[in-house]
């Protein structure tokens, strides 16, 4: 899915947090936005998934201006805090997947999925028995349930360990590789784990946008301020 | 002695017309409580409970007073308590739309409004009377034809539109940002959730009283997540351990002469100690076998 967001100004109250925010890219790409707290990457996310408003003209969606984008079970979102899940209450992970199938999704798929994510044995588990690793999983099987053309993971390997941070990469890289949008926003960019194809960082809310080549020649594209 | 006890209460209850009134109000309000009762407690929302059944109080005091003292042609107080715990619900929505960041605000301050009115209303309408009690106390035995009409209807819509909308109330419970992204309409299903609430709780203050009846949605549901290991099947244990607790309760308050409220809620929270020492056993004992093994190897 393109994604396109062009000169967006936001901000809370009397803070401003994003500043002229400028950036494009195409279906099959892989965009990591890196920044330090407060750098308005969580910010972002929120304008790209419509809960932030934003006015007409800054952000477009495959082609089509946000505020008129109604086929929002196309993007999967991987949220940065799972605290917004009340996952102390029982509930499997096969419920969780069966409440969010909102498309034409066969069982079948759905096993393949799960069985993709390497947690295919734990479904008729409860989540609040899981670990970290498994639970992010859990999430991003979730996301992927509707067969989204553009995942966007808000720093999802915040308290995984490492084995399972090359276990995330290998995943996310792979649906990349079937044509999925990603974007992935991330504290610290760990380059070795993700084949990104453009980074962006985030300074004060100010965007910095470089191409993966550009950043293999040594060369400076940079967009925005 | 038992078996002639027993036998006396299931003669009762088949040539009772209050008895059968009893079994199958409870049996509703049984089933209904902890159900609706579970989304509450999944979003953190228990007080919502004790809340709306202190605001139900009023309407109900407001009912009496037009009834008692102003001889206005009200059929039963209990309409105006259910619009009450209605309008306590939609009060609740819009002040922690307001208090964003401190949405518990929104509690104390209409359990406030509610029993301040309800002490108003009980002094004009000329203080405590046996129907004050049973509003505060509950009177599961005293429930009319009427009562079980609204009731049994009520809870088909209820079970109607919970079995329709399943997928949509589950992920709201839980993930309320996630269902917005879905494209799920949060605030109309909230809206709709809201009024639902107040009616349930307006309706189950009949069984166990203004005082209890957050008891009867919160403790069953509070004993079964301990147990259950899916949601469907916490679900139905909170709807098991629940109708346990309304039969028993009944049948005990019947031979024993005790409140019926009171006796309910009593049972249930045996209930709830029942699955806290059964758990701290079950781990204590799985714990020991570890170590065993673990010495073992």
């Amino acid at each position: 899915m393109r994604v396109s967001v062009s000169n967006l100004t936001f901000g809370y109250d009397y803070r401003t947090v994003l500043k002229d925010v400028s950036f494009e890219i195409e279906d099959g790409d892989f965009l990591v936005v890196v920044g330090n707290n407060g750098s308005g990457k969580s910010t972002l996310v929120k304008c790209l998934l419509g809960i932030n408003p934003v006015p007409d003209g800054k952000v477009f969606l495959d082609n089509k201006e946000i505020n008129q984008f109604e086929n929002w079970i196309r993007i999967g979102y991987v949220p940065q805090k799972l605290d917004d899940f009340n996952y102390e209450f029982p509930i499997t992970l096969n419920e969780i997947m069966h409440v969010s199938r909102y498309s034409k999704v066969t069982e079948e798929q759905k096993l393949a999925l799960l069985d993709r994510m390497g947690i295919l044995e734990l479904q008729h588990e409860n989540i609040n028995t899981l670990s970290g690793g498994q639970l992010q999983r859990v999430f991003i099987a979730r996301a992927l349930i509707n067969r989204p053309d553009l995942l966007i993971l808000d720093e999802p390997t915040v308290g995984v360990d490492k084995e399972n941070v090359e276990q995330f990469y290998n995943v996310v890289n792979g649906l990349n590789e079937d044509g999925v949008t990603i974007i992935l926003i991330s504290h610290h960019l760990s380059p070795g784990n993700a084949n990104y194809t453009h980074i962006m960082q985030l300074r004060e809310g100010r965007s910095f946008l470089r191409s993966a080549s550009d950043l293999h020649a040594g060369g400076d594209s940079r967009h925005g301020v | 002695m038992e078996f002639e006890i027993a036998s006396g209460f299931i003669r009762s209850v088949l040539e009772r017309e209050f008895m059968q009134f009893a079994i199958i109000t409870g049996v509703l309000v049984g089933l209904l409580a902890p159900m609706i009762g579970s989304f509450v407690v999944i979003k953190r929302l228990s007080l919502i409970a004790d809340t709306l059944s202190h605001f139900s109080l009023a309407g109900l005091s407001i009912g009496l007073f037009f009834l008692n003292i102003l001889g206005l042609p009200i059929q039963d107080p209990l309409y105006i308590g259910m619009l009450f715990a209605v309008i306590g619900a939609l009060l609740i929505e819009a002040l922690r739309s307001y208090y964003k960041n401190y949405k518990e605000i929104s509690m104390p301050i209409v359990i406030s409004l509610g029993t301040a009115l309800s002490a108003l209303f009980i002094s004009l309408s000329g203080g405590f009377s046996t129907e004050i009690y049973n509003y505060l106390f509950g009177s599961i035995l005293t429930v009319g034809r009427n009562f079980v009409y609204i009731i049994s209807i009520t809870t088909a819509v209820i079970l109607l539109l919970i079995l329709i909308f399943y997928r949509q109330i589950v992920i709201i419970s839980f993930d309320e940002s996630y269902a917005r992204l879905l494209g799920i309409r949060v605030n109309l299903f909230q809206f709709f959730s809201t009024i639902i609430l107040g009616i349930v709780i307006s309706l189950a203050i009949e069984t166990v009283g203004v005082l209890l009846v957050s008891s009867l949605m919160i403790i069953p549901v509070a004993a079964a997540m301990k147990i259950g290991r899916s949601f469907k099947s916490t679900l139905l244990i909170a709807i098991l351990f629940s109708e346990t607790s309304v039969l028993v309760g009944i049948y005990l308050s019947f031979i024993l002469g005790w409140p019926s409220g009171a006796t309910i809620v009593l049972f249930n929270l045996f209930i709830l100690g029942g699955v806290v020492v059964f758990r701290r056993m079950f781990f204590k004992r799985r714990l020991e076998k570890k170590q065993q093994e673990s010495q073992a190897i």
